[in-house]
């Protein structure tokens, strides 16, 4: 299953690799992903689109954990997204 | 002052009065704070054992447990520990030396990326960019390590800024905001636990780590509802509780592990339905709806989907969800299972049977004796056969299962609680895995006592190889041991040897009145396993209790 998120952080150098680290790690792998630097408010967003089997819930649980993590939002599940074998 | 003695200066106001550690190039200058900084530093012989020393303090005390290592292969060393605090909760500081900013990225002598190295096996880590966030990022470390779901936290700091001039800098006071208890789930939980026939309460090490003890406790009294417990959770319940009815698991009591089958509902408090709880997942708890009450959000629904669950403090919701359900005939049913799969301690001949000299050992020992298990068969037989009534008091690598543990953390707990008796029980192999830490014990005259059991052999990987693999027994013989007793007088460590039951009232009684560290060195059958056991991919109620 395909889910598409947006995590807006405050912004670190090593943020990116927490997140990845954390997606992978829990099952999820990454089908796409972008990221942007806001320099007035010190934020990173990064959207990205996730596959697994898994529930999605269970990563979006993990990188609230994340610290520096402000928001997580869970975009509609893309429907013209398929998965490349 | 420096940036090396503004950490020191931070490290007091956090109250921190010991730290565990070894020096090295990039933090020579915090070893030079150090030196007449007023904490105390005690020289573990690796890194490693510098980690699991803080990880025995913290557990010992319920403090941060702070460890400090030099840059690279010091660094490197610390990581088992911290993916093993990682695994158990446990709030602990690294302070890691690096190497100077300007070098970073250039594989100078002795620099490995930390802080790339640190995020799989830290809650969170922070890499020191300028003398300006020294203080901040001191302050919120220990603020991570000690909130929400305690955890250890490193600190890699360059050495450039140890040694420039510190910056200070007014400290933002941390707004502590109250949590009201969702009055509705309280109600549902309440009302679930009345219409239950057969509840149970399962309890993990968070109850320990929200300090939720005696909250937990109160429940258990007033409710009488039976309870089992983790490994990590030994001690949370007194061991003589009515309707207790010890560890659940794959090593866990056959009355505790049927009870959990039979259950209608569970309450889960502080636990995370761990693999070597559940075995065979789907069929785990197969009748009960589950109340999950834990601090940590991701842990709910994680591996079972629960009813209702509660992420709120430990020591607000145990008291509200309390209410007397009425449940006389469960309750006599599990003190019956409780009776008829109780430990048997009659075992034949002379060789020492390790379970019936742990249970001696418990009987004997002083009150709040800590005891700090290593990793393997000797470990299973503590949680199975030793009672303790404080989880300050049974400190067990739970979740990595690290074997070398048990005598570091056993330092640790000895040097925060000096006037209190602290016992390591190793094995053989685990002994050897961080033996190095005799020269701690030396240095420091620490009076820890030391139960090796000894059977030659990597004893609970034998055990599967023996049941698993057809007796093929894979580099798990280890008949060239060394002579364990002489290796100890090396450091000045007094001990003997004992092969034979008639042996051991008067060892055990040489083990508890040695002012200084001894080491007891048993010496038991190689073919002796650990019973009961689930086997990998089984419910836990299809035990096995012996070979055949």
């Amino acid at each position: 299953m395909i889910n598409a998120l947006t995590v807006e952080a405050k912004n670190s150098p090593e943020f990116l690799e927490r997140l990845l680290r954390v997606c992978r790690h829990r099952g999820f792998t990454i089908q796409s992903i972008n990221a942007e630097v806001n320099n007035t408010l010190q934020t990173t967003q990064i959207n990205l689109t996730v596959f697994s089997e898994r529930d999605i819930t269970l990563l979006t649980k993990q990188i609230e954990k994340v610290v520096g993590v402000i928001e997580i939002t869970l975009l509609q599940q893309p429907e013209n997204i398929k998965v490349s074998a | 002052m420096n940036g090396a003695h503004f950490v020191v200066q931070a490290l007091k106001e956090q109250n921190v009065t010991q730290v565990f550690g070894y020096p090295g190039g990039a933090i020579m200058p915090l070893y030079d704070a150090l030196y007449d900084g007023g904490v105390d530093h005690l020289l573990c012989r690796h890194e490693q054992g510098a980690a699991m020393a803080a990880i025995g303090y913290a557990r010992s005390t319920g403090k941060v447990g702070v460890c400090i290592a030099t840059s690279g292969p010091g660094a490197t060393n610390l990581i088992t520990g911290l993916a093993d605090a990682l695994l158990d909760s446990i709030p602990v500081i690294a302070i890691t030396g690096q190497v100077p900013t300007h070098l970073i990225g250039t594989d100078a002598f002795q620099e490995v990326d930390v802080l790339g190295l640190s995020l799989a096996c830290t809650k969170h880590s922070f890499m020191v960019q300028t003398a300006e966030e020294l203080g901040s990022v001191i302050e919120q470390a220990f603020e991570i390590a000690t909130t929400g779901r305690p955890g250890p936290v490193l600190i890699d700091i360059p050495k450039d800024i140890q040694v420039g001039p510190s910056v200070t800098h007014a400290l933002a006071k941390l707004i502590k905001t109250e949590n009201t208890l969702n009055s509705a789930a309280i109600d549902q939980a309440k009302n679930m636990i009345s219409l239950s026939q057969k509840p149970l309460i399962y309890v993990g090490g968070g109850v320990g780590m929200a300090s939720a003890v005696n909250e937990l406790r109160n429940l258990i009294a007033a409710t009488e509802i039976p309870s089992v417990c983790t490994l990590k959770a030994i001690g949370c319940i007194k061991h003589d509780s009515p309707y207790f009815m010890g560890m659940v698991g794959m090593h866990g009591s056959k009355a505790s592990n049927l009870a959990i089958q039979e259950c209608d509902l569970l309450i889960a408090i502080g636990a995370r339905f761990d693999d070597r709880v559940t075995g065979k997942l789907d069929e785990f708890a197969p009748n009960a709806k589950v109340i999950h009450l834990d601090v940590d959000a991701a842990e709910i629904d994680k591996l079972r989907q629960v009813t209702l669950s509660m992420t709120d403090d430990l020591k607000q919701v145990l008291p509200a969800i309390t209410i007397k359900p009425n449940i006389e005939q469960w309750q006599q049913h599990v003190a019956a299972m409780k009776v008829e799969h109780e430990c048997r301690y009659d075992h034949p001949g002379e060789p020492i049977f390790a379970p019936a000299l742990l249970r001696q050992l418990a009987q004997t020992m002083p009150a709040d004796t800590v005891i700090c298990s290593d990793v393997g068969q000797h470990q299973m037989w503590v949680a199975q056969h030793m009672f303790v009534d404080r989880p300050e008091n049974h400190i067990s690598s739970s979740g990595l299962g690290t074997m070398g543990f048990g005598v570091p953390a056993a330092v640790g707990a000895q040097v925060a609680r000096p006037n209190d008796t602290v016992i390591a029980v190793s094995g053989d192999g685990s002994f050897m895995m961080n033996v190095q830490e005799l020269g701690t014990i030396k240095r420091r005259k620490l009076p820890v006592k030391i139960l090796l059991i000894d059977n030659q052999r990597l004893g609970m990987v034998r055990q599967w190889q023996k049941l698993f693999f057809n007796g093929r027994y894979s580099e798990t013989i280890l008949t060239d041991n060394p002579d364990f007793v002489t290796l100890a007088s090396a450091f000045d460590i007094p001990g003997e040897t004992i092969v034979a039951k008639s042996q051991i009232d008067q060892a055990l009684q040489r083990l508890l009145n040695s002012d200084g560290p001894y080491l007891l060195h048993v010496s038991i059958s190689e073919e002796e396993n650990v019973w009961p056991l689930v086997p990998p991919g089984a419910p836990n109620d299809r035990m096995m209790e012996s070979i055949e």
